[in-house]
């Protein structure tokens, strides 16, 4: 149709993200990360709202909309306004880069599954979710609460200073892939036959870690937990606002699981694309593939955030700064002269990846033998009354 | 004392409160250089912040107010301030008679209320000299167990929580709901359990109790396992509780701290082995101590105390015969004149109860020791130097339990 | 030993298990009761809701005695009955619902076999909007649960 052209289609691409990006947060992704919770702690989580709870999102969103907007007294009332907007609106952007699926046919009309292919997609990704940054602040501080002001700054300083070693980790991917394009990421995936991930092993490790980290979830969740002496710097929000700020977490924690599986997990290819016996595998749409690889990683999400305590502020810092960075630049250095060793081919990279999966494999067997024979020399001395138990 | 006098105490009090704070405030403004003075201090130049914590903070288990001096988020001194849960329980002792006093002991640490129950009634059967019948001691030491592991198991929920790790409440709970089961199917109450009388106990144990409680007793050390797995070797854990709140054996007993906080800096003095009640002495169990003093280590006593507390209940389950379940009692109650006090190991530390009769079916005086008071007094020594952080983490180490606290 | 403490370390072992923990969970039987759809039956000794029986009770007052709070006020007086003998009729039986801690001492003192008033009816559903009118229970309600509407019977268990 002669209307659709190309701008008229990335227009509707757009429209089509914000208007499914946040639906799919505030149905699926809050109501799976009840459930799965609630799975892992032995309960069901809501269950009552709709077949299997399916309505909690709606019910939750019906909740924050209708409920009253508090601004507090003193407080800047524009800044007050303006920052839930900026928290959320960089995430949605960020969107606009991320490559859903190779260029699809409807009918006689051919698209790309992305908005827009630019040749810095991952610069862009990493410099607009800096920008989120600013509506953490400017939330803390227009609260005219100082409780808040220190949790913003804290929340801010922690997404600060974990962008270093997430940049870093994906410098050492860059080097394999040579471009920063997010289409050609994929597609050098698909030309070496080789999932980054596999090189870069410890690059991922880092990059979701930093990932966590930089979406304020826990394990690095202090700034904004119940338990500690405020709610951080979204306690002066209420209704719509906090839902803004809700939207903006939950959208980031999806643009780093789209990250990862783009730059580490082959984007949309199947497992092992070049294989033809594995052929069949191409039965699933490569959208689908891309959707079941993000739904992993937000699993990955789910189960961090049920599994472990948090790490006070100064020890998450000191995590960061002390622990991350050094290995982040030591990776670096280790691809590279991956790359060197065979230069042109890629088999130092595929060298790489044996030693990195063989060091692991074997670390995690040895650790795992340990434990055992550790456990059973320890049942083996059961302690008596006679003497106390001493640990 | 008047309304009037009352109001002209506290108004004295806010006024020197105020007075303070405009003195802090004009110390630190006036030591900023480049103002004019007069001026309000600004965020920058305050140095020291007067906080409170609580009384309503999801993390204080229960309605306790901290007034916290901070510099930053270092802790300079945290007072605690109690009272809030203050419900006149030993007053209410005396103007009741005796076995009418028990169920209010149950709402002193309502988290183990066995336990309490128990105490009461040692006490009074210390007074007048009953014989408690063997059948009698082994449940009263099974559901003494029993709500050992519940406490525990609380505790361990709780304290969970408050640092991040929310799954260990949700596994804790399911286990406990399975001991309050129990305790309903024996007495009726699953919190407030009115489970003992004067000379022995209420009931005798239903069909088929026993076999359930040796199914659970079996059960329970895989789902310690489980917490264990969980925790105690979680790097993540390890950061937010080893050093934190490092109290040494001299200072605890200098205190007067009693229970894991005792056990957990080395000293190793538990009552169940120091001074026996009930059957305790032929029971085989250990005694888990820990050298450093700190939360880790408070952590892994109370954790090792419920695998013994199995152990315990298996043996009991072994041991357990026919008998009487209550001893010889009066029908009205009336010892003679003279003062006892009589204390048992409860989850928190050592409980005791002070009673001083008149001779009359009324005590003169119930007086209550309980260890969460005596414990939490060690809160201001625990967290002076940490951060605010690990203020929550600390609360829950020393496990108070504000029903006892304020009584 | 240290090496080895520095192997589980390395890798990632501690985190590892924690994360088998609740995976093995996910897949494992959940424990929750859907409540009011599924109910938890409870045992033959709950102390739930208190009932009177007016016939057998014989105005001895040891319940109201023994009661820790005092919330049970009973008032008799005294009449000829058909043979001529002075007998005992109750005025008023009131329980206040509001401050009951169904702590059994009343059960315990009550001196009939069986008791005139019980608590193991396994009845725990007695919310009601008002406080006032729906939790202070005068005879008529204690009799028969029919006149107190909030009162919503499990069983009721004819203590014998």
């Amino acid at each position: 149709m002669k209307v659709l052209t190309p701008t008229v289609l990335t227009y509707l691409k757009v429209v089509i993200l914000v208007a499914t990006v946040p639906a799919i947060v505030g149905f699926v992704i809050v109501l799976a990360e009840r459930r799965f919770m609630g799975f892992m702690q032995g309960r069901l989580g809501p269950n009552r709202v709709g077949p299997k709870g399916t309505l909690q999102g709606l019910a939750d969103l019906l909740k924050l909309v209708t409920k009253e907007d508090i601004t507090p007294a003193k407080a800047e009332k524009a800044v007050h306004f303006l920052s839930p907007v900026l928290a959320v609106i960089p995430a949605l952007t960020a969107l606009a880069v991320i490559p859903f699926g190779p260029p699809i046919k409807i009918g006689r009309v051919s698209t790309p599954l992305w908005v827009a292919d630019i040749n810095i997609g991952l610069l862009f990704i990493l410099a607009i979710t800096s920008i989120g940054v600013y509506g953490i602040i400017l939330g803390g501080w227009s609260s005219n609460n100082k409780y808040s002001l220190l949790g913003g700054l804290r929340s801010a300083a922690q997404l600060v200073s974990y962008e270093v070693p997430m940049g870093l980790a994906l410098v050492s991917v860059l080097l394999m892939t040579r471009s920063l394009s997010m289409v050609e990421i994929v597609q050098r995936q698909q030309a070496t036959h080789l999932w980054f991930v596999f090189p870069g092993l410890l690059a991922f490790f880092l990059y979701f870690v930093s990932g966590v980290a930089e979406t304020n979830r826990n394990p690095f969740d202090l700034p904004e937990a119940e338990s500690e002496l405020v709610s951080g710097f979204n306690t002066e929000y209420s209704g719509v606002k906090f839902a803004f700020f809700f939207l903006g977490e939950y959208t980031g924690m999806i643009i780093i699981s789209c990250v990862a599986v783009t730059v580490f997990f082959g984007g949309w290819l199947p497992p092992f694309p070049n294989v033809p016996a594995l052929d069949f595998l191409s039965i699933v749409p490569p959208f689908a593939w891309f959707l079941l690889k993000v739904g992993f990683f937000i699993f990955c999400y789910i189960w961090f955030r049920t599994t472990f305590p948090r790490y006070r502020f100064d020890q998450l810092m000191a995590l960061g700064w002390k622990w991350m960075i050094p290995i982040s630049l030591a990776n670096i250095l280790i691809v590279a002269l991956a790359i060197l060793w065979t230069p042109g081919r890629t088999d130092g990279l595929v060298r790489l990846s044996w030693i990195f999966g063989g060091l692991f494999v074997l670390l995690f067997l040895l650790a795992k033998l340990r434990q055992k024979l550790a456990r059973r020399d320890r049942l083996a001395a059961e302690p008596t009354s006679a003497q106390t138990v001493r640990g | 004392m008047t309304d009037e006098r009352i109001s002209q105490a506290e108004r004295e009090e806010a006024a020197s409160f105020a007075e303070r704070a405009k003195a802090a405030a004009a110390a630190a403004g006036s030591a900023a250089a480049g103002r004019a003075a007069g001026e309000p201090p600004t965020l920058f130049d305050v140095q020291e912040m007067e906080l409170n914590f609580g009384p309503q903070h999801p993390s204080t288990h229960g309605v306790l107010r901290i007034v916290l001096r901070v510099d930053g988020e270092k802790i300079l001194e945290a007072k605690p301030d109690i009272g809030y849960l203050h419900r006149g329980t030993e007053k209410l002792f005396e103007t009741e008679t005796y076995p009418m006093g028990i169920p209010h002991t149950d709402r002193m640490d309502y988290v183990a209320a066995a336990t309490n129950n128990h105490a009461f009634c040692l006490t009074i059967e210390k007074l007048l000299g009953v014989e408690i019948p063997r059948r009698a001691q082994l449940i009263r030491v099974m559901l003494d167990e029993l709500q050992r592991l519940s406490s525990h198991l609380v505790w361990l929920g709780t304290s969970g929580l408050d640092l991040g790790a929310v799954t260990p409440f949700w596994y804790a709970f399911r286990e406990r709901e399975q001991i309050l089961d129990f305790f309903e199917e024996y007495c009726g109450a699953r919190l407030t359990l009115n489970c003992m009388r004067i000379g022995g106990l209420p009931f005798d144990l239903t069909p088929g109790w026993t076999a359930r409680l040796l199914e659970f007793v079996d059960d329970l050390p895989s789902r310690i396992d489980d917490y264990e797995q969980l925790l105690t070797d979680n790097r993540i854990w390890k950061k937010r509780t080893v050093g934190i709140g490092v109290i040494s054996a001299e200072e605890c007993i200098e205190y007067g701290l009693t229970g894991p906080i005792l056990r957990g800096s080395g000293v190793e003095w538990d009552l169940r082995r120091a001074q026996p009640y009930e059957c305790y002495e032929e029971l085989d169990f250990a005694i888990p101590t820990r050298q450093n003093g700190d939360t880790y280590d408070r952590y892994i006593v109370r954790v090792q105390e419920m695998r013994q507390s199995v152990r315990i209940l298996r043996q009991c389950l072994d041991r357990l015969e026919e008998g009487e379940i209550r001893g010889k009692v009066p029908r009205v109650i009336k010892p003679p004149a003279q003062e006892v006090y009589a204390s048992i190991e409860s989850p928190k530390g050592e409980l005791g109860f002070y009673c001083v009769s008149n001779g009359s079916n009324r005590p003169y005086r119930m007086h209550c020791r309980p260890p969460s008071f005596i414990n939490l007094q060690a809160l201001p020594r625990l967290a002076k130097g940490h951060l605010i952080s690990d203020l929550v983490a600390l609360i829950g180490t020393i496990d108070i339990v504000l029903g006892e606290v304020d009584r | 030993m240290a090496l080895k403490r520095w192997l589980d370390k390395l890798a990632l072992l501690d985190l590892f298990d924690g994360l088998g923990v609740t995976g093995r969970h996910f897949f494992k039987k959940k424990v929750t009761i859907q409540y009011p759809e599924q109910k938890k039956v409870p045992s033959d000794r709950f102390r739930g809701m208190f009932r009177l029986d007016e016939e057998r009770c014989i105005k001895c007052t040891l319940c109201a005695i023994e009661c820790p709070i005092n919330i049970i006020y009973i008032d008799f007086h005294n009449e000829k009955n058909s043979q001529g003998k002075s007998v005992k009729v109750l005025d008023r039986f009131d329980v206040d619902l509001k401050r009951c801690m169904f702590c059994q001492l009343c059960e315990e003192a009550c001196p009939t076999v069986p008791k005139s008033i019980w608590l193991t009816t396994k009845t725990y559903e007695m919310a009601a909007y008002d406080r006032n009118e729906s939790l202070y229970l005068d005879i008529r309600k204690l009799v028969d649960w029919q006149a107190a509407p909030n009162v919503k019977p499990f069983t009721v268990i004819e203590q014998g």
